[in-house]
């Protein structure tokens, strides 16, 4: 895979470069394997690694925000809060990503927000990812975390059209709706949306490793 | 299909009992409403009782009815008192049924649960009056037989004259017993002797805990019963100013808002009248939720208290400072203060002098937060107040310390009020401080109806009354041989400090000074289980690890050398502690822990020892890492508190104090920015967890014969050392600052 | 109005229908055994099960549960026989007992779904029920008693 460098450079320059890169994807193309999609059919209206990379930080921003990275935490325990605490009285995974025993998620989740400060944010279909696909954000670098989000094997057997509807998800957009006290990710659904479907759409570029 | 009105009576919820030794019940009315049958192992309901003392009444039927004196709230008394009175009234414990005692001083005695006093002042009086019902009895045997009393035996509730081979059954004479006085001076049985008491009983109330019998305050009902709760000011330092409840009161259920003042402008408050707010906030309604609900449409405005006068226990008058506190200045305001002269409190030898020759002077400072009680029952009180009468009801610790004031507040004597004493969530302290009781009498005599107070979790756990802030610095000096020839502590606390000069090491080192200071302040403070010695022992037993490592010293041979000499030739006088049994009950935890085995090197070992509210105890905790987290896996104890009344009980609540304390010590503790409390529920104050608690507790008590006392507080205060001390074998560091998880984030996260 | 199947049981309620189960189940239908301890679902003594599962009843609508079987501590067995409430009574765990019932709500879901269960098992199914008294250790010896309890047939 070849990578490009991000767009933290000097404005004259990244257009230089750019152009020299562009031509060089476009040429690439034809030998295979310069992004991350190995076999998969891809729809790519406009490839252009440096927006896609650019949505992608984006995206990265709000993935790696607590209201995604929560549930999506490294060990088999949810996290908590906005500073990403293990969440109290470690519930467990579970085979399913559901819960276990007398702590199953919709135990305590309801499939709303309730009122209340402090009571549990609710959803019809609250739970972490099954223990046979984890789908860790937590701890994941920008370049790890777009390899892992289109990888099939990896994002829970989702198509490039099935990842780009999971925008849209509803388990997805109650993060912007967390209840009474907390925190949005650091930018409107909207433009998150627009940032994860621009990185798709230009080819689901992952950014340099550093 | 049925329609539910809610359909308890006072009179029914209050007379549940249960058959002690068996977990079978005897239910009444309300009871009996969820199906039990009220005829259970043949025991019909009585209605005839005989009474035999204050303590004891008796069925024809020879079912005895025995009255708890003291409030419940887990230390096994209902349970542990009564067997006191069975053991020598020589009664059959199945037989034995148990209720909540009424407040009634005359009959039961002063009621007070706390100070881990309840063995310890019932002791006697309960064993007089079993010993003088059987006496009672036996007299009433002897005149209908016809025979010399002293021909008269007694066995498991029943009567022997063996000459004539006569017999009879407690019941049969407990008509005639009654009425015979009661008398003074009865020889008691040698404790050798004892059945009941040393052996362990079950709860009496177990299977109603277990199948969720109405038993709480909280669970309190009557007919037309109206709920109320306080709309507390959102910080310390703060009051109402102003209020406009008009969206309230349309709110559905909503009966009533309203101002209300608790004390009056002079009032001289009690030791246990503790109030943080004066002016009250009140919403009154049908249901709990309509309540909570109806409190957040207030509108509310409030501001700075400003300096305020209280007064205490005496008289005394103090002044409340109005400053809105933070937990970051109060730091370094003890800081301050810390470098200041302070109240001597206890001079041995010349300190001075021999810190100045000193070879070595080790100087270490401890700290530790407020914490909250936060009793799983939140605060509650039920009152129904009339012109003519007053019946208040729901958990509280001393009936006594709250009469008096009640009686005050609502200008009725003490015999037109009825204080009844429900089973408590826990206790721990803060259900001493009547002002819940005093607010919800006035309310139910404001709003002219029997009404339930509630306060939430956020109420409860922000209202104050805690355990206070403290630190101390405690210096040690070593001269040229590391021998240790002085001891210096100097406490201090917001609002009180936690010396006590009297005790260990105080009477085991030449020079010994203590000092205390104190600065005033508007969080406002109460007995925490163990109070003061919850911290002492914490500060005082990390600090002698310390000081026996720099001695060379294993850490419970040194404090057993500290203890040969406090024994064979004390320093000074009024030393606080036997220094036999404090010795003893280090050296069964050194032989029961294996201290030196082989097989516990895997462990950070951790030991500590303390005396206080008149018990001995003494832990080692055995530590290891997991997950990177510190975990007790293991605790062995060793207690002295007398005889033991309920073995396994008194395990119990040995094996509960340790939970507590590594929890308090782990994890506890609140603080405050501009006077708010930032832990306002159990998401943000950490309590320990399922997890978190030992696999093994085991507990072990010196044998003797010592008259009982206490076990409520006792195992709690050294369980702090003992966790700081192994955490400083498993980490390398010691630990100075409570809650200790705060330094193990740091020690990981570096 | 709203019908509640409380411990086999229909109830119809006129409440609002946002009221958390719990206050349903206390204040309207005196049915105290299910406990107030912190009303954000911290805690678990309002543990109850809805169709099965232990739900915190504290945040629990009372509309959700319309037409599902709401069992109640007081609901659990006839007489105080479940195999864990025997095993609670036989080795007298409670203390203060505030948090028992949702202890015991919490297990019993652990041992209908595992019969042999684990410390960790054990542990990770019970670390949402708060006990201040701190009886840990004897809910975790008396959950592996119910189990074998329930595991002989009783």
């Amino acid at each position: 895979m070849k990578f490009k460098k991000t767009y933290f450079f000097p404005l004259k320059a990244i257009t230089v470069i750019a152009i020299i890169f562009s031509v060089i994807a476009f040429m690439s193309f034809g030998f295979k394997n310069e992004s991350a999609f190995n076999n998969v059919k891809i729809e790519i209206i406009n490839k252009d690694s440096v927006e896609s990379v650019k949505a992608f930080m984006d995206v990265y921003k709000v993935l790696t925000s607590p209201r995604c990275m929560n549930c999506h935490p490294a060990g088999d325990v949810p996290l908590q809060g906005d500073d990403n605490r293990l969440h109290n009285m470690t519930p467990q995974r579970g085979s399913d990503g559901k819960g276990i025993y007398a702590m199953k998620c919709s135990n305590c989740h309801q499939p709303t927000n309730i009122a209340g400060l402090n009571t549990p944010p609710g959803n019809p279909n609250w739970h972490l990812p099954p223990a046979n696909m984890k789908m860790i954000f937590q701890g994941r670098t920008a370049n790890q975390l777009a390899k892992q989000l289109v990888n099939p094997k990896t994002n829970g057997n989702k198509t490039m059209q099935q990842l780009i509807a999971h925008a849209d998800d509803g388990l997805v957009k109650a993060g912007w709706d967390p209840g009474e006290g907390r925190t949005v990710p650091p930018m409107s659904y909207e433009e998150f949306k627009k940032a994860w479907i621009t990185w798709i759409r230009s080819g689901a570029y992952a950014p340099r490793s550093k | 299909m049925e329609d539910i009105k809610t359909n308890y009576s006072r009179r029914s919820f209050l007379k549940s009992s249960a058959l002690a030794g068996g977990g079978l019940m005897i239910s009444f009315s309300a009871l009996a409403k969820f199906g039990l049958d009220d005829k259970v192992s043949g025991l019909e309901l009585p209605d005839q009782w005989y009474e035999l003392t204050g303590y004891i009444k008796i069925t024809p039927d020879n079912i005895i009815k025995i009255f708890n004196p003291n409030p419940e709230f887990g230390q096994n008394v209902m349970t542990s008192l009564p067997m006191i009175v069975t053991e020598e009234l020589d009664a059959d414990w199945k037989q034995v049924v148990v209720e909540m005692g009424q407040h009634d001083s005359v009959k039961l005695g002063p009621q007070f649960t706390g100070g881990s006093n309840s063995m310890r002042m019932y002791w006697k009086p309960l064993r007089e009056a079993g010993a003088a019902a059987r006496n009672m009895l036996m007299q009433a045997a002897a005149q209908t037989w016809s025979v010399p009393v002293e021909e008269v035996t007694t066995k498991a509730g029943m009567l022997y004259h063996e000459k004539s081979g006569k017999s009879g059954t407690y019941g049969s004479f407990a008509s005639k017993a009654s009425s015979i006085p009661i008398p003074k001076g009865v020889k008691l049985k040698d404790v050798k002797n004892f059945k009941v008491v040393r052996s362990s009983k079950k709860n009496v109330e177990g299977l109603k805990i277990v199948t969720g019998k109405p038993l709480f305050g909280l669970d309190y009902k009557v007919e037309g019963m109206l709920i109320a709760m306080i709309e507390h000011p959102p910080a310390f330092g703060m009051k109402l100013r102003s209020f406009d409840a008009s969206e309230a009161l349309k709110m559905p259920g909503i009966k009533d808002v309203f101002s209300q003042k608790l004390y009056e402008d002079g009032f001289e408050q009690g030791g246990f009248d503790t109030r943080t707010f004066n002016d009250l906030l009140v919403v009154v309604g049908n249901t709990t939720w309509e309540v909570m609900k109806a409190r957040k449409k207030l509108k509310v405005e409030w501001e700075p208290a400003g300096d305020t006068k209280n007064t205490m226990s005496g008289k005394r008058e103090v002044v409340v400072p109005g400053e809105l506190e933070s937990t970051s200045a109060q730091l370094e305001k003890m800081k301050e203060y810390a470098s200041k002269p302070a109240q001597q409190l206890r001079k041995d030898g010349d300190p001075e002098t021999a810190f100045k020759n000193a070879a070595k002077i080790i100087e270490r400072t401890y700290n530790a937060p407020f914490l909250a009680h936060n009793c799983m029952e939140p605060m509650n009180f039920f009152a129904h107040v009339t012109n003519e009468k007053a019946i208040v009801a729901g958990p509280l610790q001393a009936p006594g310390w709250s009469e008096p004031t009640l009686s005050k507040l609502l200008n009725l004597p003490a015999d037109k009020i009825e204080i009844q004493m429900t089973r408590m969530g826990g206790g721990f302290g803060l259900r001493a401080y009547g002002h819940y009781i005093y607010e919800a009498a006035l309310i139910s005599k404001k709003v002219k109806a029997p009404v339930k107070l509630i306060y939430t979790r956020e109420d409860d756990m922000t209202y104050g009354i805690y355990r206070p802030m403290y630190t101390a610095t405690y210096r040690a000096a070593l001269d040229a041989n590391k021998n240790l020839i002085a001891f210096h502590v100097k406490g201090g606390g917001i609002p009180e400090n936690a010396v006590h000069a009297n005790r260990f090491p105080a009477g085991a080192i030449d020079n010994y000074l203590a000092e205390g200071w104190q600065i005033p302040s508007n969080i406002t403070i109460g007995a925490f289980r163990a109070p003061r010695s919850n911290f002492a022992a914490a500060a005082e037993q990390s600090f002698l690890d310390e000081v026996a490592e720099a001695m060379g010293k294993d850490p419970i041979d040194f404090r057993l050398e500290l203890l040969k000499r406090a024994k064979e030739n004390p320093v000074g006088k009024n030393n606080d502690y036997n220094a036999d049994r404090y010795a003893e009950v280090l050296k069964l935890v050194k032989e029961k822990s294996g201290w030196n085995s082989l097989e516990n090197k895997k462990y950070s070992r951790g030991v500590a020892a303390y005396f206080c509210h008149n018990s001995y105890a003494a832990h080692v905790v055995d530590l290891i890492m997991r997950d990177g987290q510190p975990y007790v896996e293991r605790v062995t104890s060793a207690v002295d508190c007398g005889i033991v009344i309920n073995p396994d009980a008194a395990i119990n609540m040995i094996q509960g104090a340790v939970v507590d304390g590594i929890g308090n010590a782990l994890y506890g503790g609140l603080t405050h920015k501009n006077g708010v409390a930032e832990q306002n529920n159990f998401h943000r104050y950490r309590m320990i967890r399922f997890h978190e608690a030992p696999k093994k507790i085991d507990v072990h008590f010196v044998q003797n014969d010592i008259d009982p006392t206490g076990l409520g507080e006792p195992p709690f205060p050294p369980v702090f050392g003992a966790v700081a001390n192994a955490l400083y074998k498993n980490t390398g560091n010691r630990f100075y600052e409570q809650p200790f998880i705060l330094q193990l984030n740091k020690i990981s996260k570096a | 109005m709203i019908t509640l199947n409380i411990n086999n049981k229909n109830y119809n309620v006129d409440v609002d229908p946002e009221t958390p189960l719990l206050w349903v189940l206390r204040d309207t239908l005196g049915l105290v055994g299910t406990k107030y301890g912190c009303g954000i679902a911290q805690c678990g003594a309002c543990t109850v099960h809805l169709n099965g599962q232990a739900v915190r009843s504290c945040v629990t609508r009372v509309s959700s549960v319309a037409g599902r079987k709401v069992v109640t501590i007081e609901g659990l067995s006839e007489k105080g026989e479940h195999p864990l409430q025997k095993a609670w009574i036989e080795l007298d765990v409670p203390q203060c007992g505030y948090c028992q019932g949702g202890q015991i709500m919490s297990a019993a879901v652990l041992i209908r779904e595992n019969k042999n269960p684990t410390e960790k098992d054990i542990d990770n199914a019970m670390a949402g029920n708060i006990c201040r008294c701190g009886t840990y250790l004897r809910i975790r010896k008396a959950i592996q008693l119910a189990a074998e309890i329930q595991r002989k047939g009783g």
